[in-house]
């Protein structure tokens, strides 16, 4: 069963088809990973989480939906009308575009694009204009502050991230998603690359705007950021697009990285073990970034921004660097995994260095038993 | 840091003869008295700066920390301004008592001094109606901006029919 | 007026650009703002250039209250000043009327005040520990570990007084009621787990590195400033001076008891974090050195007349409040109320000094530093 195959029937019925069929997981998904979350969050907070709503709250999302569905659209008057209108489109539309063209089994999904990587990177890009729009078409001060906190946070992380991938891409000697996958039947890309793998991971929360990269919707400082003024269906496409990028970049991480569908035995045990790889792959990304957003505080804007361009950027350069040369001289795989594995020591390196400044424990000054002077 | 702060030891202040040593260096007119826990320096409004320069300043006094400045309203007997002064590097507290007329009263702001002294004087310019000389930005701080009343003097009632539905002719409260 | 964080001119170019200041309304609704309490931030980018703290928003008439209600029932007034600590309030205000009188409290009520005085700074860190945690980011994780801690000290002093945040537990004179049997058993148990929730923050907060790259070397205060600007309580020991009322100016039995004082280095937003963390301690050593030593006898000075009245007298008071010095500036004159009773509450001071503090910074350190000032607007709008 090929991509270009028709499964369904004549070929733009089967398009359609396919589309709905992503739409409806992408859905069902999104709104059983806002459950997920909160429980997985509660259970680190040591407590229970949505439980009311139906068995163990599983109902919890699709109550959510339907109240938010129910609510009030309201729209601030100071706020520049059609801006403000298009922008959750705007955001969400890229998302979904990307879904499209990731494969979720071998040679399954809804189109397999030839230059598969660089047409997710590229348009996921798209984001930022739907967030500057949210931001700027809202009319207030925190929304502006939170979309331009997002832009320039977004922007930045994306050349880490594509510099990451294009390492893969090196290697692999394609941008085809599904072939990238196929390659990896032996062994996943993040043996060979482990540091492509911490850079694409760290980029990624970026771009996710999750913790602990969150400071455009900083919710207790700005409270909510680039949404803010949004209310209804408009906020919950906000969500929506969050927790489906969330989904199709652990997707798409899934298959460059960690082998997608195909290791370790996809190929043999047919789609249905595949099916089951693709998730359990994206469900450790997810279950990762859960985790982390659970437990860490948030960096600053400029804290963050140094990181990207001090840290991040110039370990990718040089990761590029040493590929080519291993590619080049057509030196064995342990080349790369050793390139990329001192790499990745270096990254952890300075990123421990900092937190060995953290001061002594210690009390400083304190003093023992006050020596009452006698009567 | 060039200020040394010795450990305090404690001793309360009423013991240590410290209102004769203020009284000798201050070099205004003052009056002794005592309250429960501290020795109280009356001081008229004038020579307020003053003394509270020297308090500051001197060697053997180093009032540095401006605890508190209560307003009081003694009815018929006027208007008070209370300061509690403390000091670090002695370990004595001391109290000043400014007594005034009543109504609008004019003293010299201590923020010169004592930039902690900003918010009590707005609090008790608000709450009593005293006129602080040199503070840059007496405005009201607890009430609204617009509110021009005294609560805490004792003419003031503790209720009135205060309706801001704008029934009543002029500010709610209480004019004095 | 606008300040600058750093003297310079400005080249050409960068006078060309002619860029306006923004205004941000942190307003009184808000996550961050503990309660009501509004600033108006102007920023230009992300550099705070000047702040207004605008205060009031629950301002109650405490003091004019207090005049019109007799000694004992003013009390009421007093333990909703600092919510998160109901106890250190009544303390305050119940030694602040003894004194004016010159009622004695028996040894056991004195053991027991400092007991629930203790156990109240224990709460109120707490809740500064989690919502500090939730400023700097950590979503709600520090918030829940803190909140457990916190319904096991509201347990207890339920046990004790009948009622959770508004114990008016203190008398004039002593105590309401003796501890219930159970007592020891109880507070060691509370204890242990009060030590152990304190290690889970401290793991989850103290050797985090963002949070320690967020909170070090942000607005460092010196002790000279911080004792102009009328700072005390655990920001004044982070910046280096060990002075506390209870050492300093000791009231009740602290003199018997034997407890550190923490102190920081450079009193920046860390230090304020981790004074306050060790603090809890000693407060727990506090407890279990009362426990032991807590003797026998009656809870309530028996001699008390059925209506208080105090001739001319003038007292003021000082305790260490969780925040600060918690201050009352009493004057009686005859009759059965109170004829001024001021209270110096220490976020009022604290709060005062937020201005320097935030000019210079970035906006999301503003917030921090709010948070780090762990302010209760009870107390400071009276």
């Amino acid at each position: 069963m090929n991509f270009g195959d028709p499964f369904f029937g004549y070929s733009w019925i089967d398009m359609i088809i396919r589309v709905v069929i992503v739409a409806l997981v992408m859905t069902v998904m999104v709104i059983y990973l806002t459950y997920g979350e909160r429980k997985v969050v509660a259970r680190f907070q040591q407590r229970l989480g949505p439980m009311k709503t139906g068995p163990y709250g599983l109902w919890q999302g699709i109550a959510d939906a339907v109240k938010l569905v129910s609510k009030e659209d309201i729209r601030p008057t100071n706020a520049d009308r059609w801006v403000f209108e298009f922008a959750p489109y705007a955001t969400f539309i890229p998302v979904f575009m990307v879904l499209a063209s990731l494969p979720f089994a071998k040679d399954w999904g809804v189109r397999n694009l030839s230059l598969g990587m660089f047409f997710v990177f590229a348009i996921l890009g798209l984001n930022i204009v739907g967030i500057m729009m949210a931001g700027l078409g809202s009319g207030n001060k925190f929304a502006l502050l939170g979309g331009v906190r997002a832009a320039a946070q977004m922007i930045s992380y994306e050349i880490p991230l594509v510099l990451s991938l294009l390492a893969i891409a090196m290697i692999a000697g394609t941008l085809n998603l599904n072939l990238i996958a196929a390659m990896q039947d032996e062994r996943p890309f993040i043996v060979l690359q482990p540091l492509a793998f911490i850079i694409f991971f760290t980029a990624m929360l970026s771009e996710l705007h999750r913790a602990p990269f969150d400071i455009p919707v900083a919710e207790s400082e700005i409270v909510g950021g680039y949404f803010v003024e949004y209310s209804g269906i408009r906020w919950s496409m906000f969500q929506l697009t969050e927790y489906a990028s969330m989904w199709a970049f652990s997707v798409f991480g899934g298959v460059v990285f960690l082998g997608g569908w195909e290791y370790p035995k996809g190929d043999d045990w047919g789609w249905g073990w595949q099916l089951a790889l693709t998730f359990i792959k994206s469900g450790i990304f997810i279950m990762a970034i859960f985790w982390i957003r659970t437990t860490v505080p948030r960096l600053r804007i400029d804290q963050l921004m140094s990181f990207c361009w001090k840290v991040l950027l110039p370990l990718a350069l040089v990761q590029l660097l040493a590929n080519g040369f291993i590619l080049i001289y057509g030196a064995s795989e342990w080349w790369l995994f050793g390139t990329s594995s001192l790499g990745a020591v270096a990254l952890v390196a300075i990123v421990i260095k900092r937190a060995m400044r953290r001061p002594s424990t210690k009390l400083v000054g304190a003093y023992r038993t006050l020596q009452v002077p006698a009567p | 840091m060039t200020q040394t702060y010795p450990y305090p030891t404690g001793q309360q202040t009423a013991a240590a003869g410290l209102g004769e040593l203020v009284a000798r260096l201050a070099g205004v007119e003052t009056t002794l008295a005592e309250t429960t826990t501290d020795v109280d320096v009356r001081v008229a409004p004038s020579a307020l700066l003053a003394l509270a320069t020297t308090l500051r300043d001197h060697a053997d006094l180093r009032f540095d920390f401006l605890r508190n400045v209560s307003g009081v309203d003694y009815e018929a007997d006027g208007m008070a301004l209370k300061y509690h002064l403390y000091s670090f590097t002695h370990g004595h507290a001391l109290q000043v008592s400014v007594p005034t007329a009543a109504g609008h009263p004019h003293v010299p702001s201590l923020v010169s001094l004592y930039p902690a002294a900003d918010w009590f004087e707005r609090e008790a310019s608000e709450m009593f109606g005293f006129q602080f000389d040199g503070h840059p930005n007496l405005r009201n701080l607890l009430l609204e901006e617009d509110l021009h009343i005294h609560p805490l003097l004792k003419a003031h009632p503790l209720q009135a029919a205060e309706l801001l539905q704008g029934i009543e002719s002029g500010p709610p409260g209480f004019t004095i | 007026m606008t300040v600058w964080p750093e003297e310079r001119v400005l080249t050409a170019e960068e006078a060309s650009f002619n860029t306006v200041d923004m205004t941000i309304n942190i307003g009184p609704q808000h996550p961050a703002t503990h309660g009501v309490f509004r600033m108006v931030l102007t920023v230009d980018g992300e550099v705070v250039v000047d702040c207004e703290p605008y205060i009031g928003y629950l301002h109650r008439g405490l003091e004019k209250l207090t005049e019109n209600n007799d000694y004992r029932q003013a009390m009421g007034y007093w333990d909703r000043t600092d919510y998160l600590a109901g106890m250190c309030c009544e303390g305050a205000y119940c030694m602040a009327v003894e004194k004016l009188a010159g009622i004695s409290v028996p040894e056991r009520a004195e053991y027991i005040r400092v007991m629930m005085m203790e156990l109240s700074r224990i709460n109120s860190h707490f809740m500064f520990l989690g919502a500090f945690g939730a400023d700097v980011g950590s979503f709600g994780t520090s918030f829940v570990y803190a909140w457990r801690e916190r319904e096991r000290i509201y347990d207890l002093i339920e046990e004790v007084s009948g009622d959770r945040m508004f114990p008016t537990y203190f008398r004039v004179g002593g105590v309401t009621m003796d501890l219930p049997e159970n007592f020891e058993r109880r507070c060691h148990e509370v204890l242990g787990s009060i030590r152990q929730g304190i290690e889970d923050l401290d793991g989850l907060l103290t050797g985090n590195e963002i949070f320690v790259e967020r909170c070090r070397n942000l607005s460092p205060l010196t002790t000279e400033r911080a004792i102009a600007l009328g700072v005390t309580g655990p920001i004044l020991r982070a910046t280096g001076l060990p002075w506390d009322v209870r050492k300093a100016e000791p009231y009740s039995v602290y003199d018997r008891l034997d407890f550190d004082i923490p102190t920081g280095r450079q009193g920046d937003i860390f230090d304020r974090y981790f004074v306050r963390l060790s603090e809890m301690y000693q407060s727990a050593r506090i407890i279990e050195q009362c426990l032991q030593e807590l003797p026998k006898g009656l809870v309530l000075n028996p001699g008390l007349p059925k209506t208080l009245r105090i001739d001319k007298s003038e007292c003021y008071v000082r305790n260490e409040g969780t925040k600060g010095e918690y201050g009352v500036h009493a004057i009686a004159r005859g009759g059965v109320k109170p004829y001024r009773m001021k209270l110096r509450s220490p976020s009022f001071c604290n709060l005062s000094a937020l201005r320097e503090m935030v000019v210079g910074n970035y906006l999301a350190d503003a917030i921090i530093i709010l948070g780090s000032l762990d302010i209760v607007l009870g107390e400071v709008d009276k």
